[in-house]
C-alpha cells in the first residue's frame, strides 16, 4: 500500500534524461554564442522560459487529474490585451492589473471546471470552446496589436533582483516550491489518486469533483500569471496567441515525465521541460535553421516527446512488474 | 410485422424515434427560424439568391467537417483539417498556375498528398499511441513548417479557370456547389451509416476493447478514418481555392474550429460511437447561416469567437442533458408495446 504513495510524486525516468538533455543545449547554446554567458544573457533565456514554464505547470495539474485543458491560450490571449490596455491607465497600474488577471484566471478556470467537473462535459471539447470565447474577448478588448504596458512591469519582472538573481527564476523558484508543498496536501494527493483511477477515488470517500474544479481553477491562475509575465516581455498586447504555443506547452509537459493519461509526474518536471524547449528554440535560432524549419522541428520534438514518455512510461510499468513477481 | 420487431430489438437501440435524427432537423428547423428572424429585423434579406450564396459557402464547411466527424465517431480529434486545406489549395494553386490541362495531374497529385498527411496522422494515432489532438497538432505544424518552406511564404497564385468557374456554374438552373453538396450528403451517410467499414466505426468508437476483442481491424480502421480526414480538408481546400480564385497559407484556417463546432452541434458524442452525417451536415449549414447573419449584422471577428465557442459549450451541454430526455420520451413510447424488453430470445419464439 505505501508502495503507490512512495511512487506517487516520482515523475517518469524521461524528466531526468530531459533534465540531462536541458543543460547539454544550454552548454552547446553558449559555446556557440559567447555572449549569452553573462547574468543579461541568463536573464533574457529565462524571460523567455518563464512564460513557458507557468503555463504548463497550470496545464501540467489539469493532466494529472486525466482531465485535457486547451484554454490556456485563450486565457493568455486575454491577459496579455488586459495588461497591455489598463496598466498604464490605472493608480497603481501594475498591481492593479495583476489582480485582474488573477482574477480573469480564476474565472476562466472555475468555468472550466464546473463545465467538466459538474456538468459532465468532456474536457477537451469544452476548454476548446472556452479557448474560442476567450480568444474572442481577447479581439473585444483590443482587436489588433498594440497598447502598452506599465513601465513598472516591464523593467521590474524581466531585470534581476538586486542585479544577482533574475526575477524570471525566482517566480519559477517559487513556483517549484509552492508545488512541492501542494503537493503534500490533501488536495495535492487527491489530484494524484483522481488521475490514477477516477471511480476508485470517488469510491474511496474523495470529491472528486470539488478536487477537479480546484485544479482547473489553479491552472486557469497559473495561465492567468502566464499572460501577465508574457505582458512584461513584450509590453504590448496581442489578442493573437499562436497556437503551436498550445504544442510547446503540451511538449513541455510530456518531455517533464508527465503521463498524458494522468495520474503520474509533476510540475518540477513541466519547467524543466519549459526551459528545454526555449532552448531549443534559442539554439536553433543561434545555429541560423530558417523559421519553416523550426515548424517542422517542433512537430517532430512534439512526437518524440511523446512517444519517448510512452516508452518510459511502459518501462517503468514493466520493471514495476518485474518487482512485485520477485 | 415480425421482421421488422426483430431488427427492432437486435438493433439494440429499442427506440421509437432516433435521437440523432432529431437533432439534425432541430439544427436545421433552428437555422430556419434564425433566418426568419433575420429576415424580420432585415427585410431585403432573404432573396433566393442570398440563400443560394450561403449554401454555396457552406460547402467548404461540409466536405471538411467530414472526415472531423469520422474522426471524432472513434472518440478521436483531427485539428490539423485547416492547415491541410491550405496546403491543398496552395498545391492546387501552384501546380495549376492558371492552367486547364494541369488540372488532370495536379487533382490527384493534391488529393494523395492530403490523403498522406491523413494517414501519417492515423498511423501515429493507431501503431504509436499518440494522444490524436497532440498528433494532429504536431502534423499541421509540421506541414504548415514544409509549405512555408516550399512556398518560401509567397501565396497568392492563380487558380485553374476550370476550378474556378465550377463553383459558378449551373447544371438545370441549380448552382453546381448545392448538387454537390446534396450528392455529397447521400454518398457520405451512406458510406458512414450502410457500410460494414462505417459501422465498424461506430463499434470502435463506442468501445475499443470490445471492438479488438470481437477481432475488428481497429488500427486499419483509425488509419482509413484520418486519411479519410486528411482527403475531405484536402477536397475542401480545392473548393475553396477554385472559390476564391487564389490560394494562401492559412485560408483553411477559419475552417478548423468550426469543423468541431459542425460535429458538435449536430449531436455527435465527443468520446466517440455516437453520431451521424446527417447531424453534422446540419450544423454546418447551421454555422454558414449563422455566419452570413454575423456578418449581415456586422459584428466584429472578436463577437463572432464568442458565439461560436458558447455555442459548442452549449451544444456540449445540450447533449449530456440530450440523451437523458430522449431516453425517458423512448421509454414512455417504447412502454406500449409488448415485450421485446431487448432480450433476444424472446423474438425467437
Amino acid at each position: 500500500m505505501s508502495q503507490p504513495i512512495r511512487d506517487r510524486g516520482r515523475p517518469l525516468p524521461s524528466s531526468a534524461f530531459a533534465g540531462l538533455l536541458c543543460l547539454a543545449m544550454y552548454a552547446v547554446y553558449f559555446f556557440k554564442t559567447p555572449s549569452a554567458f553573462s547574468l543579461t544573457g541568463v536573464t533574457d533565456l529565462l524571460n523567455n522560459t518563464v512564460v513557458l514554464a507557468l503555463a504548463a505547470s497550470g496545464l501540467t495539474l489539469v493532466i494529472l487529474a486525466a482531465e485535457l485543458d486547451l484554454s490556456s491560450v485563450g486565457v493568455i490571449a486575454v491577459t496579455n490585451v488586459v495588461v497591455a490596455t489598463i496598466s498604464t491607465k490605472l493608480p497603481a497600474g501594475a498591481f492593479l492589473s495583476l489582480l485582474a488577471v488573477c482574477l480573469l484566471g480564476c474565472l476562466a478556470g472555475l468555468l472550466n471546471g464546473w463545465l467538466v467537473a459538474f456538468l459532465g462535459l468532456q474536457s477537451l471539447a469544452c476548454t476548446l470552446g472556452t479557448m474560442i470565447v476567450c480568444e474572442g474577448m481577447a479581439l473585444l478588448i483590443l482587436d489588433a496589436p498594440g497598447g502598452e504596458v506599465d513601465a513598472f512591469i516591464m523593467n521590474r519582472l524581466t531585470d534581476t533582483f538586486f542585479a544577482v538573481i533574475p526575477v524570471a527564476l525566482l517566480i519559477m523558484g517559487l513556483v517549484v516550491v509552492l508545488w512541492l508543498l501542494f503537493r503534500q496536501t490533501r488536495i495535492g494527493i487527491a489530484i494524484y489518486a483522481i488521475g490514477a483511477d477516477p471511480v476508485a477515488s470517488r469510491l474511496s470517500g474523495l470529491d472528486v469533483r470539488w478536487t477537479k474544479l480546484i485544479v482547473f481553477t489553479l491552472a486557469g491562475i497559473a495561465y492567468a500569471l502566464a499572460g501577465y509575465m508574457l505582458s512584461a516581455q513584450t509590453g504590448t498586447g496581442d489578442p493573437r496567441v499562436s497556437n503551436s504555443f498550445l504544442l510547446y506547452a503540451f511538449a513541455a509537459v510530456a518531455i517533464g515525465g508527465t503521463a498524458l493519461g494522468g495520474g503520474r509526474g509533476g510540475v518540477v518536471g513541466s519547467v524543466i521541460g519549459a526551459a528545454l524547449l526555449t532552448v531549443m528554440q534559442k539554439l536553433l535560432f543561434a545555429l541560423g535553421v530558417a523559421e519553416f524549419y523550426t515548424n517542422i522541428f517542433n512537430g517532430v520534438v512534439m512526437v518524440a516527446a511523446i512517444l519517448f514518455g510512452n516508452l518510459s512510461a511502459f518501462v517503468a510499468l514493466h520493471q514495476r512488474v518485474r518487482m512485485a513477481a520477485r | 410485422m415480425e421482421m421488422n420487431d426483430e431488427a427492432r430489438s437486435t438493433s439494440g437501440g429499442m427506440t421509437a424515434l432516433k435521437p440523432e435524427t432529431v437533432t439534425a432537423v432541430l439544427v436545421l428547423l433552428s437555422a430556419v427560424v434564425m433566418m426568419l428572424a433575420m429576415k424580420l429585423v432585415n427585410p431585403t434579406f432573404g432573396s433566393v439568391e442570398q440563400l443560394a450564396a450561403i449554401l454555396t459557402t457552406s460547402i467548404f464547411l461540409v466536405v471538411a467537417s467530414y472526415g472531423q466527424g469520422l474522426v471524432i465517431l472513434l472518440g478521436g480529434i483531427d485539428l490539423s483539417i485547416g492547415v491541410v486545406m491550405s496546403i491543398s489549395g496552395m498545391m492546387i494553386a501552384g501546380l495549376t498556375n492558371g492552367s486547364n490541362e494541369a488540372l488532370f495531374w495536379a487533382l490527384p497529385i493534391t488529393l494523395v498528398t492530403c490523403l498522406a498527411v491523413g494517414l501519417i496522422s492515423g498511423l501515429g494515432v493507431a501503431l504509436l499511441k499518440i494522444p490524436p489532438f497532440i498528433m494532429t497538432l504536431a502534423m499541421g505544424t509540421t506541414f504548415f513548417g514544409v509549405a512555408l518552406g516550399v512556398t518560401a511564404g509567397s501565396s497568392q497564385r492563380t487558380v485553374a479557370p476550370m476550378l474556378q468557374s465550377l463553383m459558378s456554374a449551373r447544371l438545370a438552373g441549380i448552382p453546381f456547389p448545392i448538387l454537390f453538396i446534396l450528392c455529397f450528403l447521400i454518398a457520405g451517410s451512406l458510406l458512414q451509416s450502410r457500410t460494414a467499414a462505417g459501422r465498424k466505426l461506430y463499434a470502435i468508437g463506442s468501445s475499443m476493447v470490445a471492438a479488438r476483442i470481437v477481432g475488428l481491424p481497429v488500427a486499419t480502421i483509425t488509419v482509413a478514418a484520418y486519411a479519410v480526414s486528411g482527403l475531405g480538408a484536402g477536397l475542401a481546400g480545392i473548393l475553396l481555392a477554385g472559390y476564391s480564385s487564389s490560394a494562401t497559407l492559412d485560408m483553411g484556417d477559419p475552417f478548423l474550429m468550426p469543423t468541431i463546432a459542425a460535429v458538435v452541434i449536430g449531436g455527435a458524442c465527443v468520446t466517440g460511437g455516437r453520431g451521424i452525417y446527417f447531424g453534422t451536415f446540419a450544423g454546418a449549414i447551421f454555422l454558414s447561416v449563422l455566419s452570413t447573419i454575423i456578418t449581415m449584422l456586422s459584428l466584429s471577428q472578436g463577437w463572432r469567437n464568442i458565439i461560436q465557442g458558447g455555442i459548442i459549450v452549449i451544444a456540449l451541454i445540450l447533449q449530456t442533458k440530450q440523451w437523458y430526455l430522449f431516453s425517458m420520451v423512448n421509454r414512455q413510447l417504447t412502454r406500449k408495446r409488448p415485450i421485446y424488453t431487448g432480450q433476444p430470445q424472446n423474438s425467437e419464439t
